[in-house]
């Protein structure tokens, strides 16, 4: 095996992982502070995806249709949260129930919206070479997107105020209200960055994977194993898993097949449940 | 208990208002209206639904106006085996138009074939379908490849590599790739079957970089596998290595992937909008009345228009609406002037001889046909199934099995 093919192999298996981990983070950010999986999140991020085409087709440049997304889909969760999830807290079955039928409400509803088919907006044309094999810029890129998005995140959640008492209403939900943080607010943001944070991914991964509105699907299923397999700590947890379950998969796909790559993703998350009921994390003394 | 009441007045009235109308012939349609098939499904019904308002237009089938009795399967495999004992136990139907994938086809084919009431199937698909109440309309695979392959061979080079997907459509048609390729003189240097959730083709790419093939060919079906045209086009390959497809626009591909992936991509398949023919133009022009010109019309749609207007004419060649009577027409070697050329039923194995179109994608999600093949057979199925000779075969023949 050629030194080329294998640099080429470990860079691409590393962008699919950060894919991974750039479509799975606020799925983890919610489960990690809230204790709810929203398993509408491959549908926010479809609803990223629509809101950052819709804004390039009136004319809003790529780059500022990014933050239109994830205002957009920000501004819904928050909605979803004070009408759904505020009313089923502690109740994680009846919540990935409401949400799992939410998600089929807007994935309808982008049927009616925006039909079956709209145009892509297409990968930027560029590429480079390593030795006699071209790999997609943008890809490759996406491993930046991720190591930047998950630094905001942490940076979001242990440097600021509001970071501060989210982790305080998680840990400590009497103590925080005792000391007078408005937990249910606090909650209400949380979802929303959750939300926005898939928006965001929905909108940055448009180029690569167009918009459709059934779209959310697959990364919902992924994306749900990385963080039940993450466990508690949801942050680390899901950056390490995205790595070697994503990454994993992908150099498994290059060597062998995709069908192998999947089968060793799903094989490896059900060994790692097996060992680790409670997720990888279950024992680590980091919070985030 | 008022309730009861109620609704016992409305079904009365519902069954005097039925004893009253006038004689009318029913059909069932089952497509796919919502869910992650629907962008095939909605356009068939659509076209089902144009074909008979056409048909009753002019006069109905032996002077009675044709009705549907419709369901949508919601992209699930249970609910057409549902909606089609619903239709045959309580419809009382005369013709079937259903399905889209060839799971769907096969789940409910016996269920008609029991019934016997002729079933109408109406996409691109693997081939092999054989029984005496099942009619294709879409091409099959080894019709389109047959002509694709030679073409690409003779264009690109005779280095050959598969994307496709991992389940009977792919593995089928790679191994007519195989066949084509060596009757050819080609090759198939490498192959990758993918699960129709893969989002990320780097590892694929990068496969194609090593075998070094002159043409790519893809079969990317729903919306994750686009993306593969997307990401090969990004990765620089486009301009070295040819790309053709026999089902790219099959779900208007065309208008997801940009206009940079999309030009100079070449499918194979039954019908373009760009076909230049006076019932294309009458066609279009009937369904842009209709439906707008938002989404280009698909060849599911073309095939399901087709289905339509044959049972039709079969139905008043033989003067009635019998299953069996319809059948015996629908096996005369009917043909039918369709918006993708003259059509003909070909008695022995239901499936249609018909133009196959190469195309290819211009930069504004739309393609140009570049060569015709005109009355191309279903080569295979003619060879396998023959059901005026053996009115009882009921088959999925599988060029794998031998």
């Amino acid at each position: 095996m050629e030194l080329d093919y294998l640099v080429t192999v470990l860079l691409s298996s590393l962008s699919s992982a950060s894919i991974l981990l750039i479509a799975t983070l606020g799925l983890a950010v919610v489960y990690g502070l809230m204790g709810v999986i929203n398993l509408a999140h491959g549908e926010f991020l479809m609803v990223g995806a629509y809101s950052a085409l819709t804004a390039t087709q009136i004319g809003i440049p790529y780059p500022l249709a990014i933050p239109v997304a994830v205002v957009t889909t920000m501004l819904i969760g928050a909605i979803v949260e004070l009408l759904i999830i505020r009313r089923l807290y502690g109740r994680l079955f009846d919540t990935m129930l409401a949400t799992w039928g939410l998600g089929m409400v807007f994935n309808q509803a982008a049927v009616l919206l925006f039909g079956t088919v709209s145009p892509g907006i297409g990968m930027p044309q560029y590429n480079f070479k390593i030795g006699g094999y071209s790999l997609a810029a943008y890809s490759i890129a996406m491993i930046l997107v991720a190591a930047v998005m998950l630094a905001f995140v942490y940076l979001l959640m242990t440097k600021t105020v509001y970071g501060m008492k989210a982790r305080a209403s998680i840990q400590e939900p009497k103590m925080a209200q005792a000391i007078g943080i408005d937990s249910s607010r606090v909650n209400t943001l949380t979802f929303a960055i959750g939300c926005g944070l898939a928006g965001f991914a929905g909108a940055i991964l448009l180029p690569i994977i167009p918009a459709t509105p059934s779209m959310g699907l697959f990364f919902a299923v992924k994306g749900f194993l990385t963080v039940v397999v993450a466990g508690p700590v949801a942050l680390t947890g899901s950056a390490l898993t995205a790595l070697g379950l994503g990454g994993g998969a992908s150099v498994t796909a290059s060597f062998m097949t995709s069908v192998v790559g999947d089968v060793f993703f799903f094989l490896v998350t059900a060994l790692l449940l097996w060992l680790y009921p409670m997720g990888i994390s279950a024992r680590w003394r980091r919070k985030l | 208990m008022k309730n009861f009441f109620r609704t016992l007045g409305l079904t009365t009235a519902v069954a005097l208002t039925a004893t009253v109308a006038q004689a009318e012939t029913k059909v069932g349609a089952i497509f796919d209206l919502t869910g992650g098939l629907n962008i095939y499904g909605i356009q068939q019904n659509n076209a089902l639904n144009l074909a008979i308002e056409a048909v009753n237009a002019a006069g109905g089938v032996n002077g009675e106006p044709v009705t549907v009795v419709g369901y949508d399967a919601q992209s699930e495999l249970a609910k057409y085996t549902q909606f089609a004992q619903t239709s045959v136990l309580r419809d009382g139907i005369s013709a079937m138009f259903a399905g889209l994938t060839s799971s769907s086809r096969e789940a409910i084919r016996p269920i008609f074939r029991k019934a016997k009431i002729p079933y109408f199937y109406s996409s691109l698909y693997e081939g092999g379908a054989c029984d005496k109440q099942t009619f294709v309309t879409g091409s099959s695979a080894s019709q389109q490849l047959n002509v694709l392959i030679k073409w690409a061979v003779e264009n690109y080079g005779k280095k050959i590599y598969i994307m496709a997907p991992d389940y009977n459509f792919g593995t089928i048609s790679g191994h007519w790739i195989h066949e084509f390729a060596k009757q050819n003189g080609a090759e198939v240097v490498g192959e990758d079957y993918l699960a129709l959730s893969v989002t990320d083709y780097a590892p694929t790419i990068q496969k194609i970089q090593a075998e070094k093939p002159d043409v790519v060919i893809a079969l990317p079906v729903g919306a994750n596998q686009t993306g593969f045209l997307e990401q090969f086009a990004a990765a620089g390959l486009k301009d070295t290595i040819g790309m053709v497809s026999t089902n790219y626009g099959s779900g208007n591909q065309q208008v997801v992937v940009s206009p940079q992936a999309g030009e100079g991509l070449i499918s194979a398949m039954g019908y373009f909008p760009s076909v230049e023919s006076e019932a294309n133009t009458k066609f279009k022009s009937a369904w842009e009345a209709r439906y707008g010109t938002d989404t280009p019309i698909v060849a599911g749609a073309v095939d399901v228009w087709n289905a339509v207007h044959i049972w039709a004419a079969a139905a008043n060649k033989a003067g009635s609406s019998e299953p069996d009577e319809v059948i015996a027409a629908l096996e005369s070697g009917l043909t039918f002037d369709a918006p993708n050329g003259k059509v003909t039923l070909e008695p022995g194995s239901h499936h249609l001889r018909q133009d196959i179109y190469i195309a290819k994608g211009d930069n504004n999600h739309g393609f140009e046909i570049v060569q015709t093949f005109a009355g191309s057979a279903p080569t295979y199925e003619n060879e396998k199934c023959n059901l005026i000779d053996n009115p009882d075969l009921a088959e999925h023949f599988s060029p794998e099995e031998h």
